[in-house]
């Protein structure tokens, strides 16, 4: 190898021994046994490889019903985020009508809220109404994506009008123009969309673990890290099976969209 | 473009509207009502005016919660840049090599906060983590890197550079992709050396990137909750109370609603004023 | 639209499936009840031994428990679930908490349930004892894990140094600068290691001759009592560094203690009897325990957890509940639990038998924690204790303990806190 590329090449593999490292750690850690991690915390690899600590953190925790409460509740965060920014953002790039400015402006102001700013009062206000504790809690709040809306508005600004008149001049509905014919013609900016949401959501710990209060509709992120509540010692072998059962969809959805993901941070900035 | 129908954008925007006025909005009305008030929840309430700020201000409880969260930002901001700037030099380059470490590096972005929380609680542990025992076997003093008062706040700023970094080196990278061969060829033939040519066209270039990235990292910063929550739960000694950590506790450990409103509040007021920065740079990228 | 309107019903019927539970319809007809708990490891694994235990019979309710995480987690989660209308039927709660939600109005009077009247607790831990006043009281709560502060030796550091087990303060310091081992600048062995929380604290001042909370009702944080506490901790740790500084908050300090005794890391140590079987089971060098070192007096308080029902619950489920509770206070129950922890024998029968089938002849250390119950000095009925706990004096003995500030004014400046809305 050429002298020049050797430094970077070298370097590059310290950089990936940082990243991949703590993930190695973890899993190998997942694979060993108490008694193990008590009298040995830091031999590199299990003594005994055993899937043990996964059984038990199945067994323990409702890990599968975790499971299903945060893929339903990112699913449709995701979905309902996309349905409502399509008819709200093309309201704002294409229609004009008395208030459109001050509609804008709202969702510009909401953009700059982060939910960490919301959650005493909008606790406060779902517990008036006993919604806390439903999927309902986790969901509406973010029903509606002041940067979805921002984001359609945008693409939508260069779709040519004549498209669109064309389509009504065809007796098309308004709904029609906007899950038919416009979606179709967003489709990057709505995958980019539906996987920032996802995976956002998926990763969520603060607001379901404001907003549940029991296992029927808690998620993974909380079930996970309540693992490390323990009243005599940290058990990190279970810890850190849970840490791998949390993060592996994730990993999955990475390897599989990683090009859209790179994407839609690198020019949208989240 | 007319409207087909009068009502037509109301009813588009509707759903839309409502959902972000009830749950953006709404609540700094109500955070503002409840700040002005003491209550815990159980029994009624009672009203104190602007005692809930003042108690915050002489406790020192406010003052605490902003001196951490501005340093704790600082270093996030600052090692975000530098490492998302120094990735994205080394692995700007065709290869395998290049583009499996960028992956690698950009996944602990992808991944759960509680993950890397509870990750690097396991390699940071005092006694049995396994860094720890590195450190100490490359002659570094055993520390305590997470029950450290003095460390604590700097030893969760380095986990969550290790999380963010690779987001930065995306931008980074995609200022840098924009950056025409020609500027480097034309420096080059006057003679400029690698140092000169960074200096010179890749550092103006990259402002922008880097500015964005900034600005990102501090409201990022800002929120932090989870490595907090989960990691020391704001000790030790109050060293790692961050801003959201501090309004967390008020109202869910100690059932002080009147005073986690005051603190929400003031967060809202601090974050809104940061992100409106963000969202000029925003337009103003989308523009270029 | 059909695809997306294909793929929102396929959504919404997940929903419907992913809601939480309709609580109405339960296998057996004796109805269902959810009880939220809060300790992990060997402890859950007793609980849940004794809920299957429970279950095994087929005309009883289910119980749903729900693991909530550590003692303060757990009471902020029941707090806020009762103000929002999702209250569990029943769960446990630490004593000092037991004024603050009875005067809230948001416990269930239990005199009325079926049974409550013979159930043959043992007084010093159960309401009538632990709260000044308690008996006079309506039943509010039952012993669950109830445990005392007590001093765990490690029987080989002390018969190798030649030190006998301390009695009082002065015979602490003096073993805890014995037992200390230092290799250069660097500690390896503490003589001497106690959380530095509340309860210890509260233990010290009530040695001392003061109280916390004066029968009037105003925080006095124990007077002169209470610097004097502080003092101690503050000399063993700054001027005698002998005791280690203290690591981590609320009950990761009681681990980090416990795992420190184990390893060989500290000599003596302040803990709860909670801890013993586990102290126990894993140490490899003889345990032994003792009362704690005392001042003028021999006074502690019980610490551990009371079970409570939730009055904002139904009636159907609070019912349920109760037959649970009560089937834990059955002899059997309260023996096992107690055998199989370390934590006190709740009821009188328990500790007669488990007297006459010699399991105290066998086990010397939980004869000596039997031996406390003597010792165990009631709680004032104050609601504000609670917060005292949690808001002033937890984060007051930290930061005092690790800066090393004047024991008096730290407490002066936590008497005016006390007063603030």
């Amino acid at each position: 190898m050429k002298a020049r590329l050797l430094v970077p090449s070298l370097v590059s593999l310290v950089v990936a021994a940082a990243w991949i490292g703590p993930y190695a750690w973890m899993v190998l850690t997942s694979l060993k046994t108490l008694p193990e991690l008590l009298h040995d915390p830091t031999a590199l690899l299990p003594k005994t490889w055993t899937l043990a600590a996964y059984r038990e953190v199945w067994a323990t925790v409702p890990m599968a019903r975790y499971l299903l409460n945060t893929a339903v509740m990112a699913g449709l965060i995701a979905v309902l985020q996309i349905v409502l920014a399509l008819p709200a953002g093309f309201a704002l790039a294409k229609l004009d009508f008395a208030g459109r400015k001050t509609a804008f402006g709202l969702v510009l102001v909401c953009l700059l809220v982060p939910a960490q700013a919301t959650f005493v009062p909008v606790f406060l206000m779902l517990g008036r109404v006993g919604l806390v504790n439903t999927l309902a809690a986790l969901v509406l709040p973010f029903g509606a994506s002041a940067l979805g809306t921002f984001l359609v508005r945008q693409a939508c600004l260069s779709i040519p009008d004549e498209l669109i008149e064309a389509a009504r001049l065809d007796g098309a509905s308004d709904l029609h123009i906007v899950y038919r014919l416009l979606a179709p013609a967003l489709r990057p900016t709505l995958v980019a969309l539906f996987l920032l949401s996802f995976v956002f959501h998926w990763n969520d710990y603060f607001w379901p673990l404001v907003m549940t209060t029991d296992d029927r509709i808690r998620t993974v992120p909380v079930g996970i890290a309540l693992l490390r509540e323990q009243g005599t010692g940290v058990r990190w072998h279970l810890v850190m099976a849970g840490n791998v059962i949390l993060s592996a969809p994730i990993l999955a959805v990475f390897a599989i969209a990683q090009r859209h993901l790179v994407r839609a941070v690198a020019t949208r900035g989240f | 473009m007319k409207p087909a129908r009068r009502h037509e954008p109301y009813l588009l925007l509707a759903p839309t509207l409502t959902l972000l006025t009830l749950f953006f909005l709404v609540p700094f009305l109500v955070a503002a009502r409840e700040s002005l008030f003491s209550w815990d929840l159980l029994t009624p309430r009672t009203y104190i005016g602007l005692s809930n700020y003042r108690t915050l201000w002489e406790r020192g409880e406010l003052g605490r919660a902003f001196r951490n969260t501005l340093a704790y930002s600082a270093v996030v901001v600052s090692g975000a840049l530098l490492l998302g700037l120094a990735l994205a030099l080394l692995l700007d380059r065709k290869g395998q090599l290049a583009a499996f470490v960028r992956s690698a590096v950009f996944s602990a972005y992808v991944v759960s906060w509680v993950a890397v929380a509870l990750l690097f609680m396991w390699l940071l542990d005092g006694e049995v983590g396994i860094v720890t025992r590195l450190a100490v076997a490359v002659g570094l003093p055993k520390k305590n890197w997470l029950g450290d008062a003095d460390v604590a706040l700097y030893t969760l700023a380095v986990v969550s550079i290790w999380k963010i970094a690779g987001y930065a080196m995306i931008v980074f990278l995609a200022g840098l992709q924009d950056i025409p061969p020609v500027l480097y060829e034309a420096a080059a033939l006057d003679g400029a050396g690698p140092v000169l040519r960074f200096r010179s066209v890749t550092w103006p270039a990259l402002r922008p990137s880097a500015a964005f990235v900034a600005t990102t990292s501090l409201i990022l910063s800002f929120q932090a909750f989870d490595v907090v929550r989960i990691m020391t739960q704001g000790g030790p000694a109050h060293a790692t109370e961050l801003f959201v950590y501090a309004i967390y506790e008020q109202i869910f450990l100690n059932l002080r609603v009147g005073r986690a409103s005051a603190l929400t509040l003031v967060f809202g007021v601090l974050v809104l004023s940061l992100t409106a920065l963000q969202l000029r740079l925003l337009r103003g990228r989308e523009a270029t | 639209m059909s695809h997306l309107a294909s793929r929102r019903s396929l959504l919404l019927g997940s929903l419907a499936s992913a809601l939480p539970a309709c609580d109405a319809r339960s296998s057996n007809g004796a109805g269902r009840a959810a009880f939220w708990y809060s300790y992990g490891g060997k402890n859950r694994e007793v609980l849940e031994r004794l809920l299957a235990r429970f279950h095994a019979d087929p005309r009883r309710p289910r119980i749903d428990a729900t693991f909530q995480g550590d003692y303060f987690e757990s009471l902020a989660k029941v707090r806020t679930a009762i103000a929002v209308g999702a209250a569990p039927a029943m769960t446990h709660v630490v004593s000092e908490v037991v004024p603050y939600l009875a005067e809230a109005g948001a416990l269930e009077p239990l005199d009325g349930y079926e049974g409550a009247a013979d159930l043959d607790l043992v007084p010093e831990i159960a309401q009538s004892g632990t709260y000044e006043g308690g008996a006079r009281r309506p039943l509010l709560a039952i012993p669950f894990n109830r445990s005392v502060p007590i001093m765990y030796v490690n029987g080989t550091m002390l018969e190798r140094a030649g030190v006998a087990i301390p009695r009082d303060w002065g015979e602490l310091r003096a073993a805890a600068n014995a037992l200390t081992v230092r290799r250069g600048a660097e500690v390896a062995v503490w003589g001497f290691e106690c959380p530095v929380s509340w309860l210890f604290w509260v233990a010290l001042v009530a040695s001392a001759g003061g109280r916390v909370v004066d029968e009037g009702g105003t925080v006095t944080l124990g007077g002169d009592a209470g610097a004097r506490a502080l003092d101690l901790w503050q000399t063993l740790t700054h001027r005698d560094r002998v005791m280690r500084p203290p690591l981590g908050r609320d009950y990761n300090a009681w681990q980090v203690g416990t795992q420190d005794f184990l390893s060989g890391r500290a000599a003596i140590l302040w803990s709860s009897t909670a801890f013993l079987r586990y102290i126990e089971e894993n140490a490899r060098f003889p345990v032994k325990v003792a009362p704690l070192a005392r001042d003028h007096r021999h006074a502690i308080p019980a610490g551990g957890t009371f079970f409570v029902l939730l009055r904002a619950a139904e009636e159907r489920e609070k019912r349920a509940a109760w037959q649970f509770l009560r089937w834990m206070t059955e002899r059997e129950q309260t023996m096992e639990w107690a055998t199989s922890t370390g934590y006190l024998p709740v009821t009188r029968a328990a500790i007669t038998e488990l007297a006459r089938n010699g399991f105290y002849d066998a086990h010397a250390n939980d004869k000596v924690v039997l031996g406390e119950l003597g010792s165990v000095e009631p709680w004032p009925w104050s609601p504000t204790l609670f917060r005292v706990q949690r808001e002033i004096m937890d984060p007051l003995l930290e930061d005092a303990v690790l800066q090393g500030t004047n024991a008096a004014e730290a407490l002066a400046k936590g008497r005016r806190e006390a007063l603030l809305p």
